[in-house]
């Protein structure tokens, strides 16, 4: 007797528990879904809904930058390279080079702690593809630019919205890979400027990123 | 080893299984070769390596803050707790002192990703089971865990958030209110969790009194954390080794009691997962209120030279004691980095835990010993 009364309390048992779980799951049909469409059906870009540390896509402010590699040192798997040469005039340096790696960098945001100008940041662009790996690679100098020195009591150069730079650099997906080579240099400034002009005007901003060796 | 198990199979008139490395159950890249006489297994080998990237090895190339962003490979669930046990170990050999709201945020993180690592875990577990609506409610839930996180350092998944002398970010705006928020929705879901799986008679059935584990034989493979709990062995290091600021806070071990069946199955060990998350909101509910002002990194010099020799940081992860062993020559880079981790030692246990089990239920002790393949072989 006992041995039945056992087995249809665990007929009762199994019944009433799953039923129970099927209730809950029911009661989620009338619920608002939390799904969303990506990326088409979004109520906005995705891009505007991450928030101000999100660390997306890497992008460097060339008219702030340095030239000063600490980001290259702080970088746990060399992802950045940073290249400097020794000015025509013998006085100062050339930024010659300033590329990313994309396709290889972590995330992890050392660099950018490192950077002492905050020209070096994090983006909310995260969309990034290619046919070929090496067109990941982002070139921030196009040609030799003459770093930025920073004076006391003057402010660094003001950037445009985080992901404008490299949004602008990067290339489309079905692009054919063509092996960078340096721009010639221009002397921007007679008398050998530190890049004061560009710290000057914010207007060269656009310039100094995209095409500073033509400029 | 597989040539001696084939050679022994044939002698026996034994058959030999595969599974894995590519198995949706084994929860990564692990390999079992079974050996079972029809459905009842002798044993089930596990194979291990198919993760392995050398991080440690990786350790002794790089300075001692540069590490950091490779310990949230080590366990990509909980990346926080691996942040921590690295830093606490570096901190320990350069002798720093820690600001005290740096590790009040460091226990808050650290308990929020408890409760993400352990949804993933109960969800994936009755998900191998059979029951795939629970993972989809966990994951949901760790969603918005996620975000909190994502708001505070900007990533959802390598944190990087916990360094060497404190913490990266504070506190943004508003991020005290949202946490607070999500404890406030996340208590009722955990109970209507409970009552879509935890008392489902199926779950139940299929989870009791299946692979257990006794204290003895727990403690004796080195198990730790929910697996060791579960077996009804009272030792959690947030407890019994305080670190951080975990003697500030109220909270209870839970401890499998047998709660379906015997002492220690796999039921023990899905419950203790389920009761530590509802412990580790009230741990965050305490944190939140005594959150102390000041700063939130410590004065570190400029380069991180710490004298010879060799200190040890342990943390009590979402799988269990997860230690950095760091030994230092006195340059800027680590001599040696041991790490040790709890998935290790609860993969171990599968050849013992698995003789005389049924094929079938072998998915169920790899998924109630929630083990995660990046942080078994680093």
């Amino acid at each position: 007797m006992g041995s039945v009364s056992t087995y249809f309390e665990n007929v009762k048992n199994a019944a009433v528990t799953i039923f129970e779980g099927m209730a809950v799951t029911l009661s989620w049909m009338f619920r608002r879904p939390i799904t969303i469409q990506y990326p088409d059906r979004t109520p906005e870009p995705v891009k505007d809904t991450l928030p101000d540390r999100f660390r997306g896509i890497l992008e460097v402010h060339i008219p702030a930058c340095t030239a000063c590699s600490a980001c290259a040192r702080a970088c746990p798997i060399d992802v950045i390279l940073v290249e400097t040469q020794k000015h025509p005039s013998g006085k100062g340096r050339l930024l010659m080079r300033f590329d990313i790696d994309i396709s290889k960098c972590m995330y992890c945001g050392l660099c950018t702690e490192a950077c002492p100008t905050g020209c070096l940041r994090h983006t909310p662009v995260f969309e990034a593809t290619g046919r070929d790996i090496h067109n990941l690679v982002v070139h921030f100098v196009d040609g030799p630019v003459v770093p930025y020195k920073h004076k006391k009591g003057r402010p660094v150069p003001a950037s445009p919205p985080p992901g404008d730079i490299v949004q602008a650099l990067l290339k489309p997906w079905d692009a054919e890979y063509v092996a960078w080579s340096p721009g010639e240099f221009v002397e921007r400034d007679a008398g050998g400027g530190d890049g004061e002009k560009g710290a000057a005007s914010p207007g060269k901003v656009e310039g100094g990123a995209t095409g500073s060796g033509s400029g | 080893m597989e040539n001696a198990l084939n050679k022994q199979a044939v002698s026996d008139d034994l058959m030999i299984l595969n599974m894995g490395p590519q198995h949706p159950s084994t929860h990564g890249v692990i390999r079992f070769v079974i050996t079972g006489d029809g459905e009842v297994m002798q044993r089930a080998v596990p194979h291990v390596g198919y993760l392995h990237r050398g991080i440690e090895k990786l350790a002794e190339g790089l300075p001692y803050p540069s590490f950091v962003p490779f310990t949230d490979r080590v366990d990509y669930l909980a990346a926080m707790f691996a942040n921590h046990g690295y830093a606490m170990a570096v901190e320990r050999l350069l002798g720093i002192e820690v600001p005290r709201r740096a590790e009040y945020l460091r226990v808050i993180v650290s308990e929020l990703n408890r409760i993400a690592s352990h949804l993933i875990g109960v969800g994936a577990m009755a998900m191998d089971i059979g029951a795939f609506t629970p993972f989809l409610h966990g994951i949901r839930e760790r969603e918005k865990l996620n975000d909190i996180i994502e708001e505070l350092c900007g990533a959802r998944l390598t944190y990087n958030y916990i360094r060497v002398g404190g913490v990266s970010f504070d506190f943004p705006q508003g991020l005290d209110a949202k946490i607070r928020a999500f404890l406030d929705t996340f208590e009722p879901l955990m109970e209507e969790f409970d009552r879509l799986i935890t008392v489902n008679e199926i779950l139940v059935k299929r989870c009791a009194n299946v692979a257990v584990i006794d204290a003895e034989t727990a403690k004796s493979y080195g198990l730790v954390g929910p697996n060791l709990r579960g077996s009804g062995v009272d030792w959690d290091l947030r407890r019994d080794l305080p670190y951080s600021a975990y003697p500030d806070f109220e909270f209870n071990v839970c401890l499998g009691r047998g709660f379906r069946g015997t002492l220690g199955d796999a039921y023990d060990r899905f419950i203790v997962r389920v009761q530590e998350m509802q412990e580790s909101v009230k741990i965050i509910r305490q944190a939140l209120d005594g959150l102390p002002e000041g700063e939130i990194k410590g004065k570190l010099p400029r380069k991180l030279k710490p004298a010879k020799g060799e200190a040890y940081g342990a943390v009590e992860s979402a799988r269990g004691e997860l230690g950095y062993h760091v030994i230092s020559d006195g340059t800027d880079k680590p001599y040696r980095v041991k790490i040790r981790a709890g998935s290790f030692n609860a993969t171990s246990i599968v050849e013992h835990a698995s003789r005389g089990l049924m094929i079938a239920d072998l998915v169920v002790l790899i998924a109630s010993l929630d083990v995660i393949a990046p942080e078994i072989d680093r």
